[in-house]
């Protein structure tokens, strides 16, 4: 004879097994949005490299000389001295081949008397597409300099040095 | 007693079912916090007060003005200077309070030049 209790146990095992495999269903079909751990260290990197830039060009040469160089090339618009120095700093290395940092740099300032802001373009390496993955990188800077141009005399103002850095 | 445990599990994967699991990595971390904005915001701040500014000057409005509107940060100041806020003869130290905060992180400084 079989023991009644017998059937209890199957009826048992059968339910727990489809209460599984609903449990499996439901964790298969969680969201999760996966960030891969190296997602973001080239744009730390970037932005590190950039900030230490800017703050080494607006660090005066010597003592008696109390304009850094990114001072007097705001002041001056100096478009290519940017450029060359910028573009050394980020780019070499120990090596026979330099680094490929592309960059394009504009600083920004307030209008007096709309309290507006104005642009006005530096330098770049390379035109701006659209699809590149940049890096923004800020510096203040205090200029004496007549902003925007043409308006009255000039006097001590601060301007934002933006440079946006991308890897191409 | 299996009945019992799996119906627990079920449980348990319904509360995972009912969340959304999103990572943030230790270098994302690293570029939210505006470490270099805020050093570079007290220095060109500092760098005003000692070449005896007031908050008069064009740079007060330019500082408050660019933050708010190119790096999406309230920033303000106060100055308290040797000779134009206080006697300089009592106290020769310039002071400023430097207030920060870009939505995420908010920085304030109580500043005495040396």
């Amino acid at each position: 004879m079989v023991a009644e209790g017998g059937q209890l146990y199957t009826i048992e095992g059968v339910a727990a097994a489809l209460i599984m495999l609903t449990t499996a269903y439901l964790v298969v079909g969680a969201t999760a949005v996966y960030t891969p751990g190296d997602a973001h260290i080239s744009d730390m990197q970037m932005e590190i490299l950039g900030s230490d830039a800017l703050k080494m060009m607006d660090t005066p040469q010597n003592f008696t000389d109390a304009k850094s160089p990114l001072r007097q090339i705001v002041e001056n618009d100096d478009g290519p001295t940017f450029w060359k120095m910028f573009n050394n700093t980020i780019n070499n290395r120990s090596g026979l081949f330099p680094d490929h940092i592309q960059f394009t740099a504009n600083y920004t300032y307030r209008v007096p008397s709309d309290n507006s802001m104005n642009s006005s373009f530096l330098n770049a390496s390379r035109n701006l597409t659209g699809g590149e993955h940049a890096v923004r990188v800020t510096k203040w800077v205090i200029v004496t300099k007549t902003l925007p141009p043409g308006a009255g005399p000039a006097q001590d103002r601060a301007v934002l040095m933006e440079v946006l850095l991308w890897r191409d | 007693m299996g009945f019992l445990v799996s119906f627990s599990f079920f449980f348990l994967a319904l509360v995972i079912n009912q969340s959304t699991l999103v990572g943030q990595t230790t270098a994302e971390g690293v570029i939210e916090f505006p470490k270099y904005d805020i050093r570079d915001i007290t220095h060109v701040i500092k760098e005003h007060a000692q070449n005896n500014g007031q908050i008069t000057d064009p740079i007060h409005a330019d500082i408050v003005n660019v933050s708010l509107i190119r790096k999406g940060a309230v920033v303000n100041y106060t100055l308290d200077l040797a000779g134009l806020g206080h006697d300089p003869i009592i106290d020769k130290n310039n002071y400023s309070l430097i207030h920060y905060n870009n939505g995420v992180t908010e920085y304030n400084e109580n500043w005495t030049s040396t």
